[in-house]
């Protein structure tokens, strides 16, 4: 397990991808399911960077770790809280056009991994876990 | 990220803009910027080389689509409205093929134009000759 933190900050995207990525692949995760979480987390972070803080400082703590055969990332920030899993899925089956605006990211995050849960974290903030099995 | 510019000449003359690195919130915008240069200088046919793009969020998704709307000479959506972007998408879809066509996504890349929905709008090519000869 690799916990780190990081501010809240777009230009950070890539650090904060290559800390998932590379503590996935000293688990031994399988690179696909790297991959998929990769985009979870980058969706997930890009979120909290800019409708979480939105524009104010703060940070995102990450932490990856193995349970059994999933690879889990938790994302810990102190924004307001926001429980993307309360955000309806677009719907598919109709054509772009017709489909309500917003939850592209959180389509994509539960798109790429298994499962998704959100908390209030104890000390407040929000604290959000991506799960996908990787081993 | 960075890009380079080329060109070739099929049936009309075409720029080729090669993508190097990840394309995410930090940077799309810088993209669509490098894609209104060209416009300016009478790119209107491109091909969008992916061939070394390592990753892509749905910020990369949502530059992809306003890039194809400035080469047709649109102003695009703001990239903050989400799927709302992809609605002009779905409306304009045959045209956008004229204009804007992707080279040899990673599958990486590849995998999140897919969940997107974005593959039936470009046309994908693995091979640069064949993507110039295509417009």
């Amino acid at each position: 397990m690799s916990t780190a933190s990081f501010a809240a900050e777009l230009e950070n995207l890539a650090v904060i991808r290559r800390f998932a990525e590379e503590t996935a692949q000293s688990l031994q995760a399988n690179q696909a399911a790297i991959d998929d979480m990769l985009q979870a987390v980058d969706e997930a972070v890009t979120n909290i960077i800019v409708h979480g803080y939105a524009g104010r400082p703060g940070t995102i703590e990450a932490q990856v770790k193995r349970a059994g055969d999933s690879l889990i990332v938790r994302l810990r920030d102190q924004a307001p809280r926001f429980d993307p899993t309360t955000v309806r899925p677009p719907d598919l089956t109709l054509p772009l056009e017709k489909r309500r605006p917003g939850g592209l990211g959180v389509h994509l995050i539960r798109h790429f991994v298994d499962q998704v849960h959100y908390h209030t974290a104890p000390q407040g903030g929000n604290e959000l876990t991506l799960v996908k099995k990787a081993f | 990220m960075n890009v380079s510019a080329s060109q070739a000449q099929g049936r009309v003359p075409v720029t080729i803009l090669s993508i190097q690195g990840d394309l995410d919130g930090s940077n799309y915008q810088d993209l669509i910027a490098k894609a209104q240069e060209l416009y300016q200088a009478g790119t209107r046919r491109l091909i969008l080389d992916m061939t070394d793009l390592r990753f892509m969020s749905s910020s990369g998704i949502v530059a992809l689509h306003s890039i194809a709307l400035l080469m047709r000479g649109d102003q695009p959506p703001d990239p903050a409205q989400g799927w709302a972007a992809f609605h002009a998408v779905a409306r304009d879809s045959a045209e956008l093929q004229q204009h804007v066509k992707l080279l040899n996504p990673q599958p990486r890349v590849d995998r999140a134009l897919e969940v997107a929905g974005l593959k039936t709008f470009f046309e994908i090519h693995t091979d640069l000759a064949t993507a110039v000869a295509s417009f």
